[in-house]
């Protein structure tokens, strides 16, 4: 599956393409981000309910009245619901698979390495606007987070625990072989 | 002026005190382990107040997945996250788990 048409968004700035072996190799440029390379975030007011993500300058109530900017779009989320789907296994980390620079993220890096499953990994710290977006995407505020068969499963506590237990195990098997 | 008095607390002060109203929290020990994060990646500035070990137990995470009982700690604490903690490492148990083990 070639991503490189839903990924040239100027948000992204990457392209991805399929390695023989079917994989995928990451082509990516995110040092060089202009503002007006980046599309719009959205500003909007409104009344909201428990909106799900942190919302700058909200009450404590669960109805405000804001006006904010929210990393997340339409096409960033369409482009992330794509990524994490083309992988059985996807992790958004700080760091590389071969270089992480967070020990939670390392933690998380080695427990699926001793698990022998193949995954693919994201550094958040390259594209702060897809760190953020990714926060409201995942409705989680920290990194790493895992994604397994395309749903969210946790962070580095949660990935940890399920791995004493045995759960994760469990869950990855059964990602493998669907 | 309560809001002021607020701000004055440390940041472990005023997680606790939001944590123990939500959840009527039987147990609640928050650590800053921020000192070993210090230089990492991703942490701009001084890094103090920014890593947190939290363990609680609460009748709340009754029936809750893993992932729900942590994102009710993350809702509660969303201020928090916003001004600087930058990451949690959280310990949420029913008190029927902890009798358990």
């Amino acid at each position: 599956m070639s991503l490189s048409s839903s990924l040239t968004l100027p948000c992204f700035n990457s392209s991805f393409s399929l390695k023989k072996s079917g994989g995928l190799s990451k082509r990516s440029r995110f040092s060089s981000l202009s503002p007006r390379s980046l599309p719009p975030p959205i500003k909007f007011s409104g009344i909201f309910s428990n909106p799900g993500f942190p919302v700058h300058g909200a009450s404590e109530s669960n109805r405000v009245s804001v006006q904010c900017f929210a990393a997340l779009n339409p096409e960033l989320t369409s482009t992330l619901d794509k990524f994490v789907t083309s992988h059985k296994v996807v992790l958004f980390m700080k760091g590389t698979k071969d270089f992480p620079m967070c020990g939670f993220s390392n933690t998380v890096v080695q427990i699926l390495k001793s698990l022998n499953v193949p995954f693919e990994t994201f550094n958040i710290l390259e594209n702060e606007l897809l760190r953020q977006g990714l926060k409201e995407y995942s409705n989680w505020p920290t990194f790493p987070q895992l994604y397994i068969d395309g749903e969210f499963f946790g962070g580095c506590d949660i990935t940890v625990e399920a791995y004493k237990n045995g759960e994760l195990q469990e869950l990855l098997e059964k990602a493998m072989c669907s | 002026m309560a809001s002021r008095a607020n701000a004055m607390l440390s940041r472990a002060s005023r997680m606790k005190q939001k944590l123990q109203t939500a959840l009527e929290a039987s147990v609640l020990e928050i650590e800053d382990v921020s000192y070993q994060h210090a230089g990492h990646a991703g942490v701009k500035g001084d890094a103090t107040e920014t890593h947190f070990n939290v363990k609680i137990v609460s009748p709340k995470f009754e029936g809750q997945s893993l992932v729900k009982r942590h994102r009710l700690v993350y809702d509660l604490l969303t201020e928090e996250l916003q001004s600087g903690l930058h990451a949690l490492s959280i310990v949420a148990k029913t008190p029927q788990e902890v009798g358990r083990s």
